[in-house]
Formats: structure tokens, sequence, C-alpha cells
């Protein structure tokens, strides 16, 4: 009895051990990121322009997902998430998870997550209505999921009467080749590449961007780690916006980014060309005001991943800032 | 209060069961030693009491049981954290939940940064000597730029006001506050609107609404008063800079020089550039830090601290509440919404788990247009179709018929064959069970069944002949070690994304185990009651069917259960893989969504469902192999 007690005496301290550590005021900051996701910051990420700034150590983790993103953010591993993706953060807001949204860090059009249709089924976007009752494959809770939503808007097809088949995009890409699935909405080069072996693109790169369907990929911040840290914030956009202007410059250098992307230099400068990094400016100007395109796109998404147990804000403004922006 | 209800009704079953064990203990008089099993045998009440004591646990640790009793705390509390957060940013300037003040902390870490920087130059291998000097001026001079703002007798008049005027806000917010006036009477056009406000407001956890934000009660009203009024303290606060005429002057100096020396960089000095940022970096940092004198904020400390006092004591029953009924964390106000932080977040509430269950399994709603369980109508046709194999009308003789000139298709019996073999006639109609449930049901059953049919005859087989011992052994010993989830990538890319790869898992799982189990039930027979079996005259079909296989029963049986928990296991997983239905795609798709209720649901729904595989298969055991441990 008394070793049990003992045990779990030992126990309770080693867990209060554990949260004060991680309730310690800012000894360290942790950020989340992709790989096979290049952008600028990441030449300042491998020389260590960050921890020199904050003047605090800084923990990158990799994930695969922006979901994953939020759930390491609210089991407070996390402080803040770099280019998470707009249907997860909208994901999270909608079901009250206590981040906020304070850059758009990259913008990328239909050549980064987009729909492909099988050549077999002979279907295009002419008569896309064939889809229904068909297979279709989806990354759902991604942004190839509002791609997917999005196009069958566009182009006048049912998402409802389809079967959707819920698949990470490799697997989504084999199951087109396979014939398994009519069409596939995916994301990622190597995947897309290969989905393109047995299909064809049901929205050129030029429609989508005409029917306004583009991906966004925010920074969202976790709401205790701005009322601690706000001057980390700060200085964490500073540098991203610095590094994103040098790009523009030219002034890159693409070895340390793509060995930091773990991709080869040649599609890391490709990748990087098909995104766009909007400037502070534009942002307050075009994207954060009341009918700015951000909020727009808050307002869609929010509306089109509501839940009966999570259903959209009333405004989105409340979880975005644009304070922080240098 | 229903909740509530159940909550008693589980203490006194807990009760109950208990005296009625002790009762039980005096009355029984039992022969059994130590170690009979006989001794395990009944014991219902501990039943009660084990499932009591989990459910009471669940309601306790979601805060169901708070929220059934003390519906409006959570309300309360979310004022209390509006409190609570307004004060953050101030509370950490000062050492009241920290250990240092963070002037303190702040001074102390850039000394550090500082003389690191002037080592680091100095012992730099590829810098100029000239570039370095004008470094370590730049660094020294930074070193002037702390005392500048750390000397009492610099900071300017109108800082000293603002503190000052902010402690009084503060001062004067804690007098009122506990009084019965506070808060002021708002005017009549504000007062109409807030109730109009509050009218529309839903209840704690009500779809949609985690906890309601507007103050319901007047002690809610108080705090959440008091939050405004030290949101507004605080913004000024932070909006204030101690940026005196003496420290401007130290930094103009330092930009200048740092300005200069980099517009002189040409464009590959890549690294010299780097060194002249940082330094400017240095100097932001601090720019930004909220750096005062020692002892000029000590009043307004005092002031905060005096409210948090004050506060703490206001909270008065609540915080009780807090402490009791809230385990592992509070009501957090954060931003514009309050949340649950702590078990409450993830641990959905029984009552809203059980809603939202019984939500789900309305046949109309299900998840992603399928419903969880429910049936459909399918024709007798269907089934025949795909029972029977196509390959049976071509075996027919004849030809198929060929459209004739006034275009119309004469069937003959050939066509009539395939009909009925693809399913394409006429027939009556059964209700046939589907949905998410089910699938996954059918999915468990499907690969237990092919594991068993396969893999206990080859069991058998192995435990009594050397052949084929020795043939597949070396194959079933190379795959059975690997888990079955390393065959999941090949599983898309071979059997596609239908049911077919998904079986094929469960069955690769329930294979492996029911051969080993019957070869081992097999070759575990004893040697006597073969020779018995033989001295009577029993041939060798009569010695397997009547000898072998009952005594292997037992180990045969006994894999079955392992193997339901190993598919049950695997399932999940691999209906993650590519999934369209199933208990785990539910599960995954609910992650993605953040839906915690319906995560636990899936989770309550497995249990359950292999619980009743379980029992079940207890039940063919007591039934069939009654002699089980008599032996």
């Amino acid at each position: 009895m008394k070793k049990i007690i003992s045990a779990l005496f030992g126990m309770l301290l080693v867990f209060s051990l554990n949260t004060s550590v991680a309730n310690a005021a800012a000894k360290e900051v942790r950020i989340a990121f992709f790989l096979e996701w290049a952008s600028p910051n990441q030449e300042d990420k491998v020389k260590g322009a960050f921890a020199k700034a904050f003047g605090v150590p800084v923990k990158w983790t990799n994930f695969a997902t922006g979901g994953e993103m939020t759930e390491a953010m609210m089991s407070g591993d996390i402080d803040i998430s770099y280019s998470q993706g707009l249907t997860p953060f909208v994901n999270a807001v909608n079901s009250k998870k206590p981040i906020t949204l304070v850059d758009v860090s990259i913008l990328y059009g239909m050549k980064g997550t987009t729909c492909v249709v099988a050549n077999s089924t002979g279907i295009s976007k002419a008569n896309a209505s064939q889809l229904e009752g068909k297979k279709v494959a989806v990354a759902l809770g991604t942004m190839a999921d509002y791609v997917f939503k999005e196009t069958m808007r566009v182009v006048g097809a049912n998402p409802a009467k389809m079967t959707v088949v819920d698949m990470v995009p490799e697997d989504s890409a084999v199951a087109l080749v396979n014939g398994d699935v009519a069409m596939s909405c995916l994301f990622g080069k190597k995947s897309i590449a290969k989905a393109l072996e047995a299909g064809k693109l049901m929205l050129s790169v030029q429609e989508a961007s005409d029917n306004g369907i583009a991906g966004i990929d925010v920074t969202s911040v976790t709401n205790k780690f701005l009322k601690e840290n706000p001057g980390m914030v700060k200085t964490f956009l500073e540098i991203t916006h610095a590094a994103n202007e040098r790009y523009k410059a030219g002034k890159s250098d693409f070895n340390v980014i793509a060995k930091d992307a773990t991709m080869d230099v040649k599609s890391t400068k490709e990748q990087m060309a098909s995104f766009g990094f909007p400037s502070t400016k534009q942002q307050k100007k075009e994207y954060f005001g009341r009918k700015g395109i951000l909020m727009t796109y808050l307002d869609v998404m929010g509306n089109m991943f509501a839940t009966a147990e999570n259903p959209a804000l009333k405004d989105y403004s409340k979880v975005v800032t644009t304070k922080y922006l240098p | 209060m229903f909740t509530g209800v159940i909550t008693f009704l589980i203490i006194f079953a807990v009760i109950g069961a208990l005296l009625y064990g002790r009762k039980l203990v005096r009355t029984e008089k039992t022969d059994a030693v130590f170690g009979n099993p006989d001794r395990a045998k009944g014991g219902v009440h501990w039943i009660i009491v084990g499932s009591s004591f989990l459910l009471l646990s669940w309601l306790y640790f979601s805060w169901d049981i708070a929220k059934s009793f003390y519906p409006k705390s959570a309300n309360e509390l979310c004022q209390v954290g509006k409190v609570t957060d307004s004060l953050l940013s101030l509370k950490y300037l000062f050492p009241i939940e920290e250990r240092q003040h963070k002037s303190t902390a702040i001074i102390q870490r850039e000394n550090i940064n500082i003389k690191d920087k002037i080592i680091e130059v100095n012992n730099h291998p590829v810098l100029k000597s000239e570039d370095k000097i004008i470094f370590l001026d730049l660094l020294e001079k930074t070193k002037f730029v702390l005392p500048s703002l750390t000397n009492p007798n610099l900071l300017e008049e109108k800082n000293i006001t603002t503190i000052n005027n902010l402690t009084n806000r503060i001062i004067i917010l804690t007098k009122e506050f506990p009084k019965n006036t506070y808060p002021p009477p708002l005017n009549q056009e504000e007062e109409t609107k807030r109730i109009e406000a509050l009218k529309k407001q839903q209840g704690w956890g009500t779809t949609g609404e985690e906890v309601p934000t507007l103050p319901e009660s007047k002690k809610g009203l108080k705090f959440h008063t008091a939050a405004i009024e030290l949101n507004e303290i605080s913004d000024i606060f932070f909006e204030m800079r101690n940026h005196n005429p003496q420290y401007l002057k130290i930094t103009e100096e330092i930009k200048t020089i740092a300005n200069k020396y980099k517009d002189n960089l040409n464009d590959n000095q890549d690294l010299e550039l780097s060194w002249i940022k940082d330094i400017l970096k240095l100097n932001q940092r601090i720019e930004y830090a909220s750096i005062f004198p020692p002892k000029a904020l000590n009043q307004m400390e005092q002031a905060i601290r005096d409210f948090d006092k004050v506060q703490n004591k206001e909270q008065g029953n609540l915080k009780f509440i807090d402490a009791v009924f809230f385990p592992g964390g509070t009501i957090l106000s954060s931003g514009p919404t309050c949340s649950e932080d702590g078990p409450g977040r993830w641990l959905p509430k029984p009552s809203d788990t059980f809603r939202i269950f019984g939500d789900l399994l309305k046949p109309s709603v299900g998840f992603k247009y399928v419903p969880m369980i429910w049936y459909e109508m399918m024709g007798v046709n269907q089934i025949v179709g795909f029972i029977l194999p196509d390959w049976i009308a071509d075996l027919v003789p004849g030809k198929y018929p060929v459209h004739s000139e006034d275009g119309t298709v004469k069937p003959n019996f050939k066509s009539k064959v395939l009909n009925v073999v693809t399913g394409e006639f006429e027939a009556f109609k059964i209700p046939i069970p589907y949905g998410h449930i089910w699938d996954s049901f059918l999915r468990v059953f499907m690969g237990l069944m092919l594991g068993i049919i396969f893999g206990v005859p080859l069991g058998i087989f192995m435990g009594l002949n050397r052949f084929a011992k020795g043939f597949f052994d070396p194959l079933v010993e190379l795959y059975r070690p690997v888990p079955p989830l390393a065959w999941a990538p090949l599983v898309i890319t071979v059997f596609g994304i239908d049911n077919v790869g998904k079986v094929f898992l469960l069955f690769m799982v329930s294979f492996s185990i029911m051969i080993i189990s019957a070869r081992a039930g097999a070759s575990g027979t004893q040697l006597s009651k073969i020779h018995a079996a033989h001295s009577l005259g029993a041939s060798k079909w009569q010695i397997l069917r009547e000898v072998i296989f009952p005594n292997s029963l037992p180990e045969i049986l006994t894999g079955v259960r392992v193997a339901i928990g190993m598919c049950w296991g695997t399932l999940v997983a691999a209906e993650f893989l590519a999934g369209t239905t199933g208990i785990g795609f539910v599960e995954n798709i609910a992650r993605k969504y953040m839906q915690y209720e319906v995560i636990w649901i899936t989770i309550f729904v497995m249990g359950m469902l292999g619980l009743l595989f379980d029992v079940t298969i207890r039940k063919i055991i007591d039934k069939t192999i009654p002699w089980r441990g008599k032996g």
C-alpha cells in the first residue's frame, strides 16, 4: 500500500513538473511547419536568425496536416503554426479553439491543390454531373476538400450524390490510376503528377483562379502565446516578411531552402515560383478589410465546413488581427 | 437535471452493491480453497460497482456533474476568466505568478546576449578588424541603453503621470468592486440592449455554444465590467513607451552608425550585413520591451495585488465550485470566446455524447450521408446475382440470342439463365441492414470467418502431418510476426479501395492466430485418447472428428477470442486507409473536424461491439466445451 501511495505521489510530482515547464514563460518558441512546402523564411530558420532575434532558442516541428498543427497547439506543444491551411484553421475556430490568425503566409494557385478526373470515365467539366453516383477520392478536412466543393459548384455537380472516399493524396493518386475512383482531389507535387498519368485537370489553373478558387495558407498563434509574448510574434512576422522581400529581390539562397524543405533545388524554385507571398501593405489593404479577400474566404469556408456541433462563427474578424503585421 | 438524477442513482447503486457484498461475505459459506476458480464465480454487485465507478469518473471529469448541479457556474467562471485574461499582460510584468519582474528577466537575458556577442566578435575568424571595432563600439553603446531605461531620474514626467493615473484607476476599481452598487447601472437604452442580447444567448454546452460569454448573473456582470476597465488600463499601459530623451539619443546614435555602415556594404558582404542586422535586432528588442526603473511601478504592482485579493474574495463559493467540480482545469476566457480548458474540452460530457449519439442513430441524419445502422429493402434477385457466378450461363449449351431484323431481341434459355445469375429478375424484397456500424461489423465478421475456415483445417493438418508442417511452417512463421498494418500501404494498390482490401487485412490477422491455435490444439491431444479410439477400431476420419477436433476446440476457441480483439484493433486502421463507411472512418473524419463527442461515440461503439463479440464467444465456449478446465 505504501509503495502504491508513494508511486502515485511520484507520478503527481512528475506531472506537476511537466505542466510547470509547459507554462513557463517562453524559454523556447515552438513553431510548426510543413516539409516539401518551401518558403523564403526557411533560410533564416536554418541560419538561426529566428533564435537570434527572439533571444531564446526556437524548436521547429514538421507536421503532415494543418489539423495536426491545431491539435499540437491545443495540447500546448506548439506556439506558432506557419503556413497552416485556411481549412484546418476554420475548423479549429469553428470548434472554438483559442487561436488567432496573424498573417497570410502563402497563396498558391491550383497547381498545388486540384481535382484530377480519370480519362477512362470520359468526364470533363462539360458533363461533370455524370460524376454523381460515382466514387471520388478527397483528402477531407484539408484544402483539397475545399477545392473539391468549390470545383463541383463551378461545374454544376452535386457532391452530396457522390460517394466520397477519404484518402491521403498519395493513396488517392494510386486509386485514380487503378480506376477505383472517377476523380481525385489532392495536393502535393508528386501526387498530382502521378494522378495526371491517368487523368486530366477538372479545371485548368486559369479557370480555377477565374472562378475565385485559390489556396491560402496562414500563420496562426495560440491566444496564450499572443498575450504573453506579443513582441515575439511581431518579430517572427518581421523576419518572415523580410525573407519574402529578399526572395522577391532574387536574393534567396535556394540551396539552403531546398535542403530544409527536403526537395531538390529545381522543384523548390518551381514550387516557390507558383506561390504568392503577399506583402504586409497588400494584406492590410486587400485581405483583412471587411470585404477583404481573406475575410470573404473565411466566411465561405466557415459555412462550408460548419457542422451541427461546430457551426460557423457569425463574425470571423474576431479571430484575425493585423496588430502584429510589421 | 437528468444527469443529476443519474449521479444520485449511481451513488445509491454503489452503496447498495457494497452493502450487499458485505452481507454476502458474512452469510455465504464456501468450501472453495484459494486457487479454486469457483471463488471467482458470480459477483454481479461488483460489476455494478465497477461500471458505476467508470460512469461516475466520466461524469465528474467531463464536468457534467458541475453542469447539472451548477449550470450557471460556467458563465460566472467565464466572467472571472475575463478578469484574469485582462490582468494577464499586466501581472506578467511583476513577480506575482512569475519569479522575476519581466524587466529584470529581459535585462538579465539581454546582458548575457550582449556579452556573448562581444566575445563572439572578438574571436570571430573571418571578420576584419576594422569591422570588429565598429561592432564592438555598437555593442558597448547598446550596453548603455539599458541604464538609460532603468534610471528613475530619467523617467519622463508624462509617463509618471500616466502610471499614477492608471494606478489610481486600479485603486478606485478595487474600492468600488466589492460594493453592491458596482457596476453602476447602465442607461435605459444600453440596458435593454443587454437584456435583448441575453435572451438570444444559449446555455452552456448547447450546440455551437461552448460556454455562453455574456454575463447572466449580477456577480458575473461585476466581473465583466471590471474586465472591460482593466483591459483599457492594460492597453493604455502598453502603449506607453519609456523612451526618454537620453535613451533616444543613444539609440539614434546606434542606428545612424549602423545604417551608415549598412549603406557602405556591397552585395557580397552577407556576413557583415547579418551581424549589423543582429545588433539592430538586439536594440529593437530592448526598444519594444516594457523596461522601467526598478521602483517606478511598485505602487502599480501593489494596486494589482490588492485588486487580485479583492476579486478573489468576491468570487466566494464560485472558487469552491471551481476547485471541486471542475477537476483538472477551469473555464478560460480567450479573445471573443470562453472555452473549457482541461478535461472538459477533450472529454465530452456523457449527456452531450448520448444526445449526439441519438442524433447520429437517426437514419435521416447519420454521418456523412450514411446512417450509423439502419436497413434498406433489397431484392432477393440482387442477392442471388451476387452469390451465383456469372460464368454459369456460359456453360449452358447454345448461343446468346442475336437481335432479329425487326429490331427485337428474343430471349432463349441461355439468356434467361444469364438473367438469373446476374440478378436481373423480379423478386420480393427483404430488409438488409446497412450503415457504419453494420459495415464494420461485417468486415470483422468476414475477416474472422475466412480466417477460421482456412486457418483451422490448415492448423490441424500441420499439427498432424510432417509434410504439411514442414511445407507451410516457413511460410506461416515468416508472415505471422509482421504486423498486419505493414501490409496497409500495398492494400490500395493491389486490392483497390473496396471491402476486399480491408477484409484481407483482417483475414491476415485472424488466419495466423487460427493456424497457431489449431495446430497447438491438434498436437496437444492426449495420446492415450487416440490410442483408445484406435483400439476400438476407429477410422482416421473418426479419430480426427471425434477425438482430435474436440480436444483442440478449447485452444481454437481461445484463438478466436484473441483474433477478435486483434481484428477490432486492425479494423480502425484499415478504415482510415480509404474510408467510405465504417466506425474507423467516422472516427477519422470526426478528428479532422474536431468533433470530440463523435470520437468518443466511436470508441464507445467499438468497445460495445467488441464486448458483444466476446460475450457471444464466451457463451459458445460454455456451450460447446463445458468440460474445459475440468479434465
